[in-house]
Protein backbone atom coordinates (compact mmCIF):
# COMPACT_ATOMS: atom_id res chain seq x y z
CA UNK A 1 0.00 0.00 0.00
CA UNK A 2 1.04 3.56 -0.61
CA UNK A 3 1.00 4.36 3.07
CA UNK A 4 3.55 1.77 3.90
CA UNK A 5 6.89 3.59 3.45
CA UNK A 6 5.85 6.68 5.39
CA UNK A 7 4.12 4.62 8.05
CA UNK A 8 7.19 2.42 8.44
CA UNK A 9 9.40 5.50 8.73
CA UNK A 10 7.28 7.11 11.44
CA UNK A 11 6.82 3.85 13.30
CA UNK A 12 10.44 2.75 13.23
CA UNK A 13 12.11 6.12 13.51
CA UNK A 14 9.89 7.75 16.08
CA UNK A 15 7.32 5.59 17.82
CA UNK A 16 9.52 2.61 18.55
CA UNK A 17 12.37 4.79 19.84
CA UNK A 18 9.92 6.58 22.10
CA UNK A 19 8.92 3.23 23.51
CA UNK A 20 12.60 2.49 24.17
CA UNK A 21 12.86 5.71 26.14
CA UNK A 22 9.81 4.78 28.17
CA UNK A 23 11.27 1.41 29.09
CA UNK A 24 14.65 2.92 29.89
CA UNK A 25 13.02 5.44 32.20
CA UNK A 26 11.50 2.56 34.14
CA UNK A 27 14.77 0.68 34.50
CA UNK A 28 17.08 0.80 37.47
CA UNK A 29 19.56 3.63 37.07
CA UNK A 30 23.11 2.49 36.42
CA UNK A 31 25.61 5.00 35.10
CA UNK A 32 26.68 4.20 31.56
CA UNK A 33 24.28 1.32 31.07
CA UNK A 34 22.19 1.78 27.96
CA UNK A 35 20.66 -1.65 27.45
CA UNK A 36 16.99 -2.18 28.16
CA UNK A 37 15.97 -4.50 30.98
CA UNK A 38 12.72 -6.19 31.72
CA UNK A 39 12.78 -5.31 35.40
CA UNK A 40 10.72 -2.16 35.84
CA UNK A 41 10.95 0.33 38.68
CA UNK A 42 9.53 3.81 39.19
CA UNK A 43 12.64 5.01 41.06
CA UNK A 44 13.62 7.60 38.47
CA UNK A 45 10.25 9.30 38.61
CA UNK A 46 10.26 9.16 42.39
CA UNK A 47 13.64 10.85 42.38
CA UNK A 48 12.40 13.61 40.12
CA UNK A 49 9.28 14.43 42.09
CA UNK A 50 10.60 13.90 45.61
CA UNK A 51 13.73 16.03 45.45
CA UNK A 52 13.09 19.72 45.38
CA UNK A 53 16.30 20.35 43.44
CA UNK A 54 14.81 18.62 40.42
CA UNK A 55 11.19 19.59 40.99
CA UNK A 56 12.19 23.22 41.21
CA UNK A 57 13.61 23.01 37.71
CA UNK A 58 10.37 21.51 36.44
CA UNK A 59 8.34 24.23 38.11
CA UNK A 60 10.63 26.92 36.71
CA UNK A 61 10.36 25.44 33.23
CA UNK A 62 6.58 25.44 33.37
CA UNK A 63 6.51 28.97 34.79
CA UNK A 64 8.83 30.42 32.15
CA UNK A 65 6.92 28.61 29.40
CA UNK A 66 3.61 29.97 30.68
CA UNK A 67 5.08 33.47 30.83
CA UNK A 68 6.43 33.16 27.30
CA UNK A 69 3.11 31.82 26.04
CA UNK A 70 1.09 34.62 27.64
CA UNK A 71 3.39 37.31 26.25
CA UNK A 72 3.32 35.70 22.82
CA UNK A 73 -0.47 35.47 22.96
CA UNK A 74 -0.92 39.14 23.82
CA UNK A 75 1.65 40.56 21.43
CA UNK A 76 0.89 38.00 18.77
CA UNK A 77 -2.77 38.96 18.74
CA UNK A 78 -1.89 42.64 18.42
CA UNK A 79 0.42 41.95 15.47
CA UNK A 80 -2.07 39.62 13.79
CA UNK A 81 -4.85 42.15 14.01
CA UNK A 82 -2.62 44.77 12.49
CA UNK A 83 -1.60 42.39 9.70
CA UNK A 84 -5.20 41.36 9.14
CA UNK A 85 -6.18 44.94 8.44
CA UNK A 86 -3.32 45.49 5.96
CA UNK A 87 -3.90 44.64 2.35
CA UNK A 88 -2.02 43.66 -0.79
CA UNK A 89 1.71 43.81 -1.34
CA UNK A 90 2.41 45.55 1.92
CA UNK A 91 0.75 42.69 3.76
CA UNK A 92 2.79 40.10 1.89
CA UNK A 93 6.02 41.87 2.80
CA UNK A 94 5.01 42.28 6.42
CA UNK A 95 4.12 38.61 6.70
CA UNK A 96 7.54 37.85 5.24
CA UNK A 97 9.16 40.01 7.92
CA UNK A 98 7.20 38.25 10.63
CA UNK A 99 7.86 34.76 9.31
CA UNK A 100 11.51 35.10 8.34
CA UNK A 101 12.93 34.64 11.87
CA UNK A 102 11.33 31.21 11.85
CA UNK A 103 13.49 30.06 8.99
CA UNK A 104 16.71 31.36 10.46
CA UNK A 105 18.41 28.91 12.78
CA UNK A 106 17.60 29.26 16.44
CA UNK A 107 21.31 29.48 17.18
CA UNK A 108 21.57 32.60 15.02
CA UNK A 109 18.55 34.18 16.65
CA UNK A 110 19.78 33.45 20.15
CA UNK A 111 23.22 34.76 19.26
CA UNK A 112 21.53 37.91 18.01
CA UNK A 113 19.96 38.38 21.42
CA UNK A 114 23.29 37.85 23.08
CA UNK A 115 24.55 40.75 20.98
CA UNK A 116 21.55 42.94 21.81
CA UNK A 117 21.42 42.25 25.55
CA UNK A 118 25.11 41.72 26.26
CA UNK A 119 27.16 44.05 28.44
CA UNK A 120 28.62 45.70 25.33
CA UNK A 121 25.53 45.14 23.26
CA UNK A 122 22.94 47.31 21.58
CA UNK A 123 20.70 48.11 24.55
CA UNK A 124 23.55 48.95 26.90
CA UNK A 125 25.35 50.98 24.22
CA UNK A 126 22.24 53.07 23.56
CA UNK A 127 21.44 53.59 27.23
CA UNK A 128 25.04 54.52 28.09
CA UNK A 129 25.25 56.86 25.10
CA UNK A 130 22.11 58.63 26.26
CA UNK A 131 23.61 58.73 29.78
CA UNK A 132 20.62 56.97 31.27
CA UNK A 133 22.97 54.56 33.01
CA UNK A 134 26.65 54.80 33.84
CA UNK A 135 27.60 51.14 33.91
CA UNK A 136 26.15 48.32 31.83
CA UNK A 137 23.01 46.53 32.94
CA UNK A 138 23.65 42.82 33.32
CA UNK A 139 20.75 41.41 31.39
CA UNK A 140 22.24 38.21 30.07
CA UNK A 141 22.23 34.95 32.01
CA UNK A 142 18.97 35.69 33.77
CA UNK A 143 15.52 34.18 33.57
CA UNK A 144 14.32 37.41 31.98
CA UNK A 145 16.81 37.02 29.14
CA UNK A 146 15.52 33.51 28.52
CA UNK A 147 11.93 34.76 28.33
CA UNK A 148 12.90 37.55 25.93
CA UNK A 149 14.72 35.05 23.73
CA UNK A 150 11.85 32.58 23.81
CA UNK A 151 9.21 35.20 23.06
CA UNK A 152 11.24 36.38 20.08
CA UNK A 153 11.59 32.86 18.76
CA UNK A 154 7.94 31.91 19.10
CA UNK A 155 6.09 35.16 18.43
CA UNK A 156 5.97 34.56 14.65
CA UNK A 157 4.34 31.17 15.21
CA UNK A 158 1.61 32.77 17.28
CA UNK A 159 1.09 35.55 14.76
CA UNK A 160 0.72 33.15 11.84
CA UNK A 161 -1.62 30.93 13.80
CA UNK A 162 -3.95 33.74 14.86
CA UNK A 163 -3.80 35.34 11.43
CA UNK A 164 -5.01 32.12 9.85
CA UNK A 165 -8.06 32.19 12.12
CA UNK A 166 -8.69 35.90 11.53
CA UNK A 167 -8.60 35.41 7.78
CA UNK A 168 -11.52 33.05 8.06
CA UNK A 169 -13.74 35.71 9.60
CA UNK A 170 -16.31 37.17 7.27
CA UNK A 171 -15.51 40.92 7.20
CA UNK A 172 -19.20 41.70 7.16
CA UNK A 173 -19.52 40.62 10.77
CA UNK A 174 -17.34 43.27 12.43
CA UNK A 175 -18.74 45.78 9.95
CA UNK A 176 -22.21 44.95 11.17
CA UNK A 177 -21.13 45.34 14.77
CA UNK A 178 -19.70 48.78 14.11
CA UNK A 179 -22.63 49.95 12.08
CA UNK A 180 -24.74 49.05 15.11
CA UNK A 181 -22.66 51.45 17.18
CA UNK A 182 -19.96 49.35 18.84
CA UNK A 183 -16.66 51.17 19.38
CA UNK A 184 -13.38 49.73 18.19
CA UNK A 185 -12.46 48.03 21.40
CA UNK A 186 -15.97 46.64 21.95
CA UNK A 187 -16.00 45.21 18.44
CA UNK A 188 -12.66 43.60 19.04
CA UNK A 189 -13.48 42.15 22.41
CA UNK A 190 -17.01 40.92 21.75
CA UNK A 191 -16.91 40.00 18.07
CA UNK A 192 -13.45 39.53 16.61
CA UNK A 193 -11.66 38.00 19.57
CA UNK A 194 -14.13 35.12 20.15
CA UNK A 195 -13.94 34.25 16.46
CA UNK A 196 -10.14 34.20 16.58
CA UNK A 197 -9.98 31.84 19.55
CA UNK A 198 -9.38 28.64 17.52
CA UNK A 199 -6.23 30.19 16.04
CA UNK A 200 -5.22 31.53 19.42
CA UNK A 201 -5.54 28.17 21.13
CA UNK A 202 -3.61 26.42 18.37
CA UNK A 203 -0.90 29.03 18.76
CA UNK A 204 -0.88 28.69 22.55
CA UNK A 205 -0.49 24.93 22.32
CA UNK A 206 2.37 25.18 19.87
CA UNK A 207 4.20 27.92 21.75
CA UNK A 208 3.87 26.29 25.16
CA UNK A 209 5.05 22.93 23.89
CA UNK A 210 7.97 24.46 22.04
CA UNK A 211 8.96 26.63 25.02
CA UNK A 212 9.00 23.66 27.34
CA UNK A 213 11.24 21.71 24.97
CA UNK A 214 13.53 24.55 23.92
CA UNK A 215 17.20 23.90 24.61
CA UNK A 216 19.34 26.44 22.79
CA UNK A 217 17.86 29.63 24.19
CA UNK A 218 17.91 28.64 27.88
CA UNK A 219 21.36 27.06 27.49
CA UNK A 220 22.97 30.07 25.83
CA UNK A 221 21.08 32.88 27.53
CA UNK A 222 20.17 31.42 30.88
CA UNK A 223 23.42 30.50 32.52
CA UNK A 224 23.23 28.60 35.79
CA UNK A 225 20.43 30.70 37.25
CA UNK A 226 17.88 29.71 34.69
CA UNK A 227 18.37 25.98 34.27
CA UNK A 228 15.37 24.47 32.58
CA UNK A 229 14.21 20.91 32.14
CA UNK A 230 15.97 20.67 28.78
CA UNK A 231 19.36 21.73 30.11
CA UNK A 232 18.94 19.21 32.93
CA UNK A 233 18.13 16.53 30.37
CA UNK A 234 21.23 17.46 28.41
CA UNK A 235 23.36 17.12 31.53
CA UNK A 236 21.95 13.67 32.28
CA UNK A 237 22.66 12.37 28.81
CA UNK A 238 25.97 14.02 28.09
CA UNK A 239 27.63 14.78 31.43
CA UNK A 240 26.49 12.50 34.23
CA UNK A 241 25.58 9.71 31.80
CA UNK A 242 22.52 8.73 33.77
CA UNK A 243 20.38 7.89 30.78
CA UNK A 244 17.69 6.33 32.93
CA UNK A 245 16.97 9.43 34.92
CA UNK A 246 17.31 11.47 31.74
CA UNK A 247 14.71 9.26 30.05
CA UNK A 248 12.32 9.83 32.91
CA UNK A 249 12.80 13.58 32.48
CA UNK A 250 12.16 13.22 28.75
CA UNK A 251 8.94 11.30 29.41
CA UNK A 252 7.77 14.00 31.81
CA UNK A 253 8.52 16.62 29.16
CA UNK A 254 6.59 14.72 26.50
CA UNK A 255 3.70 14.08 28.88
CA UNK A 256 3.43 17.76 29.77
CA UNK A 257 3.34 18.82 26.11
CA UNK A 258 0.74 16.21 25.25
CA UNK A 259 -1.30 17.07 28.32
CA UNK A 260 -1.52 20.72 27.33
CA UNK A 261 -2.45 19.72 23.78
CA UNK A 262 -5.20 17.38 24.95
CA UNK A 263 -6.56 19.89 27.48
CA UNK A 264 -6.73 22.64 24.91
CA UNK A 265 -8.34 20.43 22.30
CA UNK A 266 -10.91 19.22 24.80
CA UNK A 267 -11.67 22.74 26.00
CA UNK A 268 -12.00 24.17 22.52
CA UNK A 269 -14.25 21.37 21.31
CA UNK A 270 -16.35 21.80 24.42
CA UNK A 271 -16.73 25.51 23.70
CA UNK A 272 -17.55 24.89 20.07
CA UNK A 273 -20.19 22.36 21.02
CA UNK A 274 -21.64 24.72 23.59
CA UNK A 275 -21.75 27.55 21.10
CA UNK A 276 -23.32 25.43 18.39
CA UNK A 277 -26.04 24.14 20.66
CA UNK A 278 -26.80 27.37 22.49
CA UNK A 279 -30.41 28.42 22.83
CA UNK B 1 -11.95 44.96 6.80
CA UNK B 2 -10.02 47.80 5.19
CA UNK B 3 -12.63 50.17 3.94
CA UNK B 4 -14.82 50.52 6.99
CA UNK B 5 -15.49 53.92 8.44
CA UNK B 6 -14.23 53.66 11.97
CA UNK B 7 -15.98 55.60 14.67
CA UNK B 8 -13.45 58.05 16.12
CA UNK B 9 -14.27 58.99 19.65
CA UNK B 10 -11.40 59.95 22.00
CA UNK B 11 -11.13 56.49 23.45
CA UNK B 12 -10.85 55.05 19.99
CA UNK B 13 -8.12 57.48 18.97
CA UNK B 14 -5.96 56.74 21.99
CA UNK B 15 -6.52 53.03 21.55
CA UNK B 16 -5.53 53.21 17.89
CA UNK B 17 -2.41 55.27 18.57
CA UNK B 18 -1.28 52.93 21.34
CA UNK B 19 -1.83 49.87 19.23
CA UNK B 20 -0.01 51.35 16.26
CA UNK B 21 3.08 52.22 18.30
CA UNK B 22 3.02 48.80 19.90
CA UNK B 23 2.99 47.21 16.46
CA UNK B 24 6.05 49.23 15.40
CA UNK B 25 7.87 48.25 18.59
CA UNK B 26 7.03 44.60 17.92
CA UNK B 27 8.38 44.70 14.37
CA UNK B 28 11.57 46.29 15.69
CA UNK B 29 11.70 43.59 18.37
CA UNK B 30 11.41 40.88 15.73
CA UNK B 31 14.12 42.28 13.49
CA UNK B 32 16.58 43.70 16.03
CA UNK B 33 18.65 40.57 16.75
CA UNK B 34 19.00 39.67 13.08
CA UNK B 35 20.02 43.18 12.08
CA UNK B 36 22.49 43.33 14.97
CA UNK B 37 24.09 40.08 13.88
CA UNK B 38 24.66 41.47 10.41
CA UNK B 39 26.06 44.74 11.77
CA UNK B 40 28.40 42.98 14.18
CA UNK B 41 29.72 40.75 11.39
CA UNK B 42 31.36 43.80 9.85
CA UNK B 43 33.11 44.72 13.09
CA UNK B 44 36.85 45.01 12.48
CA UNK B 45 37.87 44.29 16.08
CA UNK B 46 37.50 40.97 17.82
CA UNK B 47 35.62 42.42 20.75
CA UNK B 48 31.99 42.98 20.03
CA UNK B 49 31.37 46.60 20.73
CA UNK B 50 28.25 48.28 19.57
CA UNK B 51 28.28 50.14 17.27
CA UNK B 52 31.41 48.90 15.49
CA UNK B 53 34.27 51.39 15.47
CA UNK B 54 35.82 50.11 12.28
CA UNK B 55 34.24 48.11 9.47
CA UNK B 56 35.80 45.17 7.66
CA UNK B 57 35.07 41.98 5.76
CA UNK B 58 37.81 40.26 7.73
CA UNK B 59 35.59 37.99 9.78
CA UNK B 60 33.84 36.62 6.71
CA UNK B 61 37.21 35.38 5.49
CA UNK B 62 37.95 33.91 8.90
CA UNK B 63 34.58 32.19 8.99
CA UNK B 64 35.08 30.64 5.56
CA UNK B 65 38.39 29.21 6.71
CA UNK B 66 37.20 27.87 10.03
CA UNK B 67 37.20 24.15 9.54
CA UNK B 68 34.32 23.43 11.88
CA UNK B 69 32.10 25.84 9.93
CA UNK B 70 32.92 24.56 6.46
CA UNK B 71 32.68 20.94 7.57
CA UNK B 72 29.42 21.70 9.35
CA UNK B 73 28.04 23.40 6.25
CA UNK B 74 28.79 20.31 4.19
CA UNK B 75 27.27 17.96 6.76
CA UNK B 76 24.12 20.06 7.14
CA UNK B 77 23.61 20.48 3.41
CA UNK B 78 24.11 16.82 2.53
CA UNK B 79 21.99 15.68 5.46
CA UNK B 80 19.12 18.01 4.59
CA UNK B 81 19.28 16.98 0.94
CA UNK B 82 19.30 13.24 1.55
CA UNK B 83 16.62 13.44 4.23
CA UNK B 84 14.38 15.47 1.92
CA UNK B 85 14.95 13.12 -1.02
CA UNK B 86 13.99 10.13 1.11
CA UNK B 87 11.06 11.78 2.86
CA UNK B 88 9.56 13.23 -0.32
CA UNK B 89 8.48 10.02 -2.13
CA UNK B 90 7.30 8.42 1.10
CA UNK B 91 5.41 11.58 1.97
CA UNK B 92 3.78 11.92 -1.44
CA UNK B 93 2.70 8.29 -1.35
CA UNK B 94 1.23 8.74 2.10
CA UNK B 95 -0.55 11.96 1.09
CA UNK B 96 -2.04 10.21 -1.95
CA UNK B 97 -3.31 7.36 0.18
CA UNK B 98 -4.73 9.69 2.82
CA UNK B 99 -6.43 11.88 0.25
CA UNK B 100 -7.99 9.04 -1.64
CA UNK B 101 -9.42 7.06 1.20
CA UNK B 102 -12.12 7.47 3.75
CA UNK B 103 -11.83 4.69 6.26
CA UNK B 104 -13.09 4.88 9.80
CA UNK B 105 -9.80 5.45 11.51
CA UNK B 106 -8.57 7.99 8.99
CA UNK B 107 -8.26 10.85 11.47
CA UNK B 108 -6.11 8.69 13.72
CA UNK B 109 -3.82 7.68 10.86
CA UNK B 110 -3.43 11.30 9.87
CA UNK B 111 -2.62 12.13 13.47
CA UNK B 112 0.11 9.48 13.55
CA UNK B 113 1.74 10.95 10.48
CA UNK B 114 1.68 14.39 12.01
CA UNK B 115 2.99 12.99 15.32
CA UNK B 116 6.52 14.21 14.62
CA UNK B 117 5.13 17.72 14.81
CA UNK B 118 3.65 17.09 18.24
CA UNK B 119 6.67 15.37 19.70
CA UNK B 120 9.28 17.95 20.65
CA UNK B 121 12.47 17.75 18.59
CA UNK B 122 14.56 17.18 21.68
CA UNK B 123 12.42 14.20 22.69
CA UNK B 124 12.61 12.70 19.20
CA UNK B 125 16.38 13.11 19.10
CA UNK B 126 16.89 11.47 22.47
CA UNK B 127 14.49 8.66 21.55
CA UNK B 128 16.48 7.89 18.43
CA UNK B 129 19.72 8.05 20.41
CA UNK B 130 18.44 5.61 23.03
CA UNK B 131 17.02 3.20 20.48
CA UNK B 132 20.11 3.16 18.26
CA UNK B 133 22.38 2.80 21.28
CA UNK B 134 20.35 -0.14 22.54
CA UNK B 135 20.59 -1.73 19.10
CA UNK B 136 24.33 -1.02 19.04
CA UNK B 137 24.17 1.35 16.11
CA UNK B 138 26.89 3.92 16.84
CA UNK B 139 27.11 5.55 13.44
CA UNK B 140 26.38 9.27 13.80
CA UNK B 141 25.45 9.92 10.14
CA UNK B 142 22.86 7.14 10.28
CA UNK B 143 21.34 8.46 13.49
CA UNK B 144 21.28 11.99 12.12
CA UNK B 145 19.66 10.85 8.90
CA UNK B 146 16.92 9.02 10.78
CA UNK B 147 16.27 12.10 12.88
CA UNK B 148 16.17 14.46 9.95
CA UNK B 149 13.83 12.26 7.92
CA UNK B 150 11.47 12.46 10.88
CA UNK B 151 11.76 16.25 10.73
CA UNK B 152 11.05 16.60 7.01
CA UNK B 153 8.35 13.95 6.52
CA UNK B 154 5.35 15.62 8.22
CA UNK B 155 5.84 18.88 6.33
CA UNK B 156 5.96 17.14 2.98
CA UNK B 157 2.82 15.19 3.85
CA UNK B 158 1.00 18.28 5.07
CA UNK B 159 1.67 20.51 2.07
CA UNK B 160 1.12 17.72 -0.46
CA UNK B 161 -2.15 16.81 1.23
CA UNK B 162 -3.24 20.44 1.08
CA UNK B 163 -2.42 20.55 -2.64
CA UNK B 164 -4.25 17.30 -3.28
CA UNK B 165 -7.30 18.52 -1.42
CA UNK B 166 -7.63 21.37 -3.87
CA UNK B 167 -7.32 19.04 -6.82
CA UNK B 168 -10.38 17.80 -8.68
CA UNK B 169 -10.22 13.97 -8.48
CA UNK B 170 -12.09 13.65 -11.73
CA UNK B 171 -9.07 14.76 -13.71
CA UNK B 172 -6.98 11.76 -12.69
CA UNK B 173 -10.03 9.53 -12.99
CA UNK B 174 -10.50 10.67 -16.57
CA UNK B 175 -6.94 9.62 -17.35
CA UNK B 176 -7.61 6.19 -15.86
CA UNK B 177 -10.78 5.67 -17.87
CA UNK B 178 -8.86 6.61 -21.00
CA UNK B 179 -6.51 3.70 -20.38
CA UNK B 180 -3.59 5.13 -18.45
CA UNK B 181 -2.05 2.94 -15.75
CA UNK B 182 -2.17 4.19 -12.14
CA UNK B 183 1.43 5.27 -12.08
CA UNK B 184 1.25 6.94 -15.50
CA UNK B 185 -1.83 8.83 -14.42
CA UNK B 186 0.01 9.94 -11.31
CA UNK B 187 3.20 10.87 -13.14
CA UNK B 188 1.60 12.79 -16.01
CA UNK B 189 -1.49 14.27 -14.37
CA UNK B 190 -1.41 14.42 -10.58
CA UNK B 191 2.26 15.12 -10.04
CA UNK B 192 2.50 18.26 -12.19
CA UNK B 193 -0.62 19.60 -10.50
CA UNK B 194 0.68 19.11 -6.97
CA UNK B 195 4.23 20.12 -7.86
CA UNK B 196 3.85 23.53 -6.25
CA UNK B 197 2.73 22.21 -2.89
CA UNK B 198 5.22 19.38 -2.97
CA UNK B 199 8.24 21.55 -3.72
CA UNK B 200 7.14 24.04 -1.08
CA UNK B 201 6.98 21.24 1.46
CA UNK B 202 10.36 19.93 0.38
CA UNK B 203 11.98 23.36 0.50
CA UNK B 204 10.49 24.02 3.89
CA UNK B 205 11.57 20.63 5.19
CA UNK B 206 15.05 21.25 3.83
CA UNK B 207 15.35 24.57 5.64
CA UNK B 208 14.08 23.13 8.91
CA UNK B 209 16.46 20.21 8.64
CA UNK B 210 19.36 22.53 7.85
CA UNK B 211 18.62 24.83 10.79
CA UNK B 212 17.76 22.08 13.22
CA UNK B 213 19.41 21.93 16.59
CA UNK B 214 17.14 20.06 19.00
CA UNK B 215 17.06 16.76 17.10
CA UNK B 216 20.69 16.90 16.01
CA UNK B 217 21.96 17.86 19.45
CA UNK B 218 21.98 14.31 20.75
CA UNK B 219 22.63 12.53 17.50
CA UNK B 220 25.90 13.99 16.32
CA UNK B 221 29.35 13.01 17.50
CA UNK B 222 32.78 14.62 17.39
CA UNK B 223 33.31 13.83 13.73
CA UNK B 224 29.88 14.60 12.33
CA UNK B 225 28.62 17.99 13.41
CA UNK B 226 25.93 20.04 11.71
CA UNK B 227 26.47 23.75 11.08
CA UNK B 228 24.11 25.10 13.79
CA UNK B 229 25.76 22.80 16.32
CA UNK B 230 29.21 23.90 15.16
CA UNK B 231 28.20 27.53 15.64
CA UNK B 232 26.77 26.78 19.06
CA UNK B 233 29.89 25.04 20.33
CA UNK B 234 32.06 27.80 18.88
CA UNK B 235 29.95 30.27 20.87
CA UNK B 236 30.66 28.47 24.09
CA UNK B 237 34.33 29.29 24.13
CA UNK B 238 34.83 32.15 21.70
CA UNK B 239 32.76 35.23 21.05
CA UNK B 240 34.43 36.77 18.04
CA UNK B 241 32.51 38.15 15.05
CA UNK B 242 33.24 35.16 12.82
CA UNK B 243 30.08 33.70 14.36
CA UNK B 244 28.25 36.81 13.24
CA UNK B 245 29.75 36.44 9.76
CA UNK B 246 28.65 32.85 9.27
CA UNK B 247 25.27 33.66 10.78
CA UNK B 248 24.82 36.59 8.39
CA UNK B 249 25.61 34.31 5.49
CA UNK B 250 22.96 31.91 6.74
CA UNK B 251 20.45 34.73 7.11
CA UNK B 252 21.19 35.79 3.53
CA UNK B 253 20.72 32.31 2.14
CA UNK B 254 17.52 31.84 4.15
CA UNK B 255 16.19 35.11 2.79
CA UNK B 256 16.66 33.84 -0.74
CA UNK B 257 14.88 30.61 0.14
CA UNK B 258 12.00 32.55 1.67
CA UNK B 259 11.55 34.73 -1.38
CA UNK B 260 11.47 31.63 -3.55
CA UNK B 261 8.99 29.98 -1.18
CA UNK B 262 6.75 33.03 -1.08
CA UNK B 263 6.59 33.19 -4.84
CA UNK B 264 5.67 29.51 -5.01
CA UNK B 265 3.21 29.06 -2.24
CA UNK B 266 3.03 31.77 0.32
CA UNK B 267 4.78 31.28 3.63
CA UNK B 268 1.65 31.61 5.78
CA UNK B 269 0.05 28.52 4.27
CA UNK B 270 3.05 26.37 5.16
CA UNK B 271 2.76 27.03 8.84
CA UNK B 272 -0.97 26.79 9.16
CA UNK B 273 -1.81 24.02 6.70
Amino acid sequence: MLLFPAAALVFLCLLVPLFYVLVLSLNHAVTGDVALHAALTPENYVRLFSRWFYSRILVRTVWLSVLTTVLCAVFGTVLSLSLWRTAGRKRAYLILIVASPLLVSIVTRTYGWMVVLGDTGLVNAVLMHLHVISSPLHMMYTQGAVVVGLVHVFLPMMVLSVLAALDKIDPAIPEAAMSLGAGRFATFWKVIFPLAIPGLSAGITIVFSLSMSSYVTPALMGGSNAGMLTTLIYQQFVVTYNWHFGSALVMVLLATSLLVLVLLLAESSRRTRAWLTRK
Amino acid sequence: MNSIDMPTGWGDRIFTALMRSLVYVLYAFLLAPLICVVIVSFNAEAVQTFPPQHWSFHWYAVAMETHSFTHGLLVSAVLALVATLIAAPAGVAAALALNRSNWKGKAWVEAIFLAPLVVPGLVAGIAILVATAALNVRDAPVRLLIGHIVIVLPYVIRTTLASLARLDPQIAEAALTLGAGRFTAFRLITLPLIKQGLTAGMLFGFILSFDDVSVSLFLSDARTVTLPLAIMSYLQYSFDPSVAAISSLLIGVTLIFIIVLERRMGVKKLFTG
